[in-house]
């Protein structure tokens, strides 16, 4: 029996497959997204998703209800000015650490201090994917990119702190957890105020095959060998994923 | 009909409100911060201040699309920091207001003196091709009366118009009637109600096409149509005839009220929307053996006009935000002495 993948419904099934590369994690998080929306039955009418550009900005183009795929780092003012004109839309934007930390940071320092009600998908795969793979405000201290050769020696941002530092939804996954991933996208798009879950996702084309990885699978599997589930704490050691509300 | 007594700035609040405007968000900046503090508890409109002029402008072409008319207001660096948002607009076709209150530039310049500097960064400020129409009052009956036009303009282009003005104008206080003009409903439905997909990529029927040059051709030869047909509606100009005068007096803005002091000796022209450029002047010009332009940059607009006339045009140009009626009148006299 063939079983109908329902969410699908939520996306513009012609534009599939994705112009992604073989072994790319931004596809998991759209399906997840997806599942999460079917999960709540989110209405297509009344539900807008924006995004900023890079990779993982093309994800809005994908759905099958009104979108917006704005300027490079962007999102978040465009979803507010949405959210703020008409309460009654739900507002996700989904877009990559590089836009929403990086070119877009300081929207997010402010977007949290007003505790706008839209829900953000981080999808946080720790470069500039779609430039050729320089580090991004995410790599890890150490990490090989094409603009680290020797070793990225900044820190990476503590969005978890950052978030935090004003009471709003954060939740950490990975593209290796899926049902754990889904808890927390779920979470967020019931919150009230602003959510924000990072997506740790893989870019094998432009950083793991600098890194030693031969594959998008390899990387994928490093997730479910270097995260752990925490449920408890109130807040995430840089290993752990989990939901701090 | 009862009388009023306004700033320029306050002007526009007021009729951005009349005109339909619900939702602005700004960043303070003088000379433009009045629009703000006069809209800030008004019922009929929701206001946000944002973190910078970036956020304001995006969050109201997120607001526009959301499906309410939308402002912002903002002075030369403001206006600066929004052009790249402000070709987003253009490309994923979104009807905005945006006002610049010209203050002196480059940069922080002279705080908060009047200037024109920025003419052609309305014009080309963005990267890429687009075609803004652009008004540029000169009083407070006409910042009222063009507010209206503005939004009206932005919805029917569906593109973001921008209001014009100066540290002086804007600062100016007069006592007007404050007449209401009609106003245009929106034009498209808002986000929530289909699967429209609003991109800053070349795009054809909601969808991204970023590498077909036959769709990118298209769309801005769509963009360049679009806005010549809409701004035929709004040929404003005004042309002060004089016969006895072999010389036009071009001016827009704070410096046009300047120019009026010349009317005697001079024909006056002045342009209101000042982009696309009305091309009426090119028969008014034919009239003139000399043209002049006067203007509070280094000959931003006197170069657009030349170009379109294909006629040399004399300049005297304003820089530091003084202006100064026996300076202009012996720059006159000296151009005119010149065959």
């Amino acid at each position: 029996m063939i079983r109908k993948l329902t969410y699908l419904s939520y996306l513009k099934e012609d534009l599939l497959p994705t112009e992604w590369c073989p072994g790319c994690g931004n596809g998991i998080v759209l399906k997840l997204v997806c599942q999460s929306m079917e999960k709540l039955n989110f209405p297509k009418k009344g539900t807008v998703v924006v995004s900023g550009i890079g990779c993982s900005g093309r994800s809005a183009g994908f759905f099958n209800l009104d979108s917006v795929h704005t300027a490079h780092g962007r999102a978040l003012p465009v979803a507010e000015g949405i959210k703020l004109a008409n309460e009654k839309l739900n507002v996700i934007v989904i877009s990559g650490d590089g836009d929403l930390l990086g070119i877009g940071g300081n929207h997010l320092l402010h977007a949290t201090r007003r505790n706008t009600d839209i829900n953000i998908i981080c999808i946080a795969n720790a470069i500039y994917g779609m430039t050729g793979g320089q580090y991004s405000p995410t790599t890890e201290v150490g990490s090989k990119t094409l603009t680290t050769p020797s070793g990225n020696t900044d820190l990476p941002i503590d969005v978890q702190a950052l978030v935090k530092a004003h009471n709003c939804f954060y939740a950490r996954s990975t593209t290796y957890h899926l049902k754990h991933a889904t808890q927390c996208i779920v979470g967020a798009l019931e919150h009230k105020g602003l959510s924000f879950v990072e997506v740790k996702t893989q870019c094998i084309t432009n950083d793991g095959r600098r890194r030693g990885f031969k594959n998008g699978y390899e990387m994928l599997m490093s997730y479910k060998d270097n995260y752990k589930i925490n449920d408890k704490s109130s807040e995430l050691e840089h290993d752990e994923i989990g939901i701090i509300k | 009909m009862t009388k009023t007594l306004l700033q320029g700035n306050q002007a526009i609040a007021l009729a951005a409100i009349k005109a339909g405007m619900k939702f602005f968000a700004g960043y303070p900046i003088t000379p433009a911060s009045e629009i703000l503090h006069e809209l800030t508890n008004k019922k009929e409109v929701k206001v946000f201040q944002m973190e910078d002029e970036i956020a304001s402008v995006n969050a109201i072409i997120g607001a526009s699309l959301a499906g309410v008319k939308s402002m912002t207001a903002t002075s030369g660096p403001g206006f600066s920091l929004m052009q790249e948002s402000i070709g987003c607009a253009h490309m994923m076709e979104v009807p905005l207001v945006i006002v610049n209150v010209q203050r002196v530039g480059p940069s922080t310049g002279m705080p908060t003196l009047p200037a024109q500097g920025d003419i052609l960064q309305c014009k080309y400020g963005s990267h890429g091709d687009y075609f803004p129409i652009v008004f540029y009052p000169n009083s407070v009956d006409e910042l009222y009366k063009y507010t209206f036009t503005a939004f009206n303009a932005a919805e029917e282009s569906l593109s973001p118009v921008i209001l014009l003005s100066d540290g002086y104008v804007g600062h100016l206080y007069e006592t007007i009637e404050a007449v209401d003009s009609p106003i245009s409903e929106r034009s498209r439905s808002p986000l929530g109600t289909s699967n429209r997909h609003f991109t800053g990529l070349t795009h054809k029927d909601s969808r991204p096409a970023a590498s077909n040059t036959d769709v990118h051709k298209k769309l801005i030869k769509h963009f360049e149509t679009k806005q010549k047909k809409i701004s035929k509606k709004y040929n404003n100009y005004e042309y002060i005839e004089n016969k006895s005068s072999d010389t036009l007096l071009i001016s827009y803005g704070a410096m046009s009220r300047a120019s009026y002091y010349f009317k005697e000796d001079y024909a006056i022209y002045r342009p209101i929307r000042i982009f696309p450029i009305v091309e009426d002047i090119k028969e008014i010009a034919k009239k003139y053996k000399k043209i002049v332009v006067m203007e509070m940059n280094a000959g931003q607009y006197a170069n657009e006009v030349e170009r379109l006339i294909h006629r040399e045009v004399e300049l005297i140009s304003i820089q530091g935000g003084r202006i100064d009626l026996h300076d202009i009148g012996s720059r006159l006299k000296r151009i005119n002495r010149k065959k």
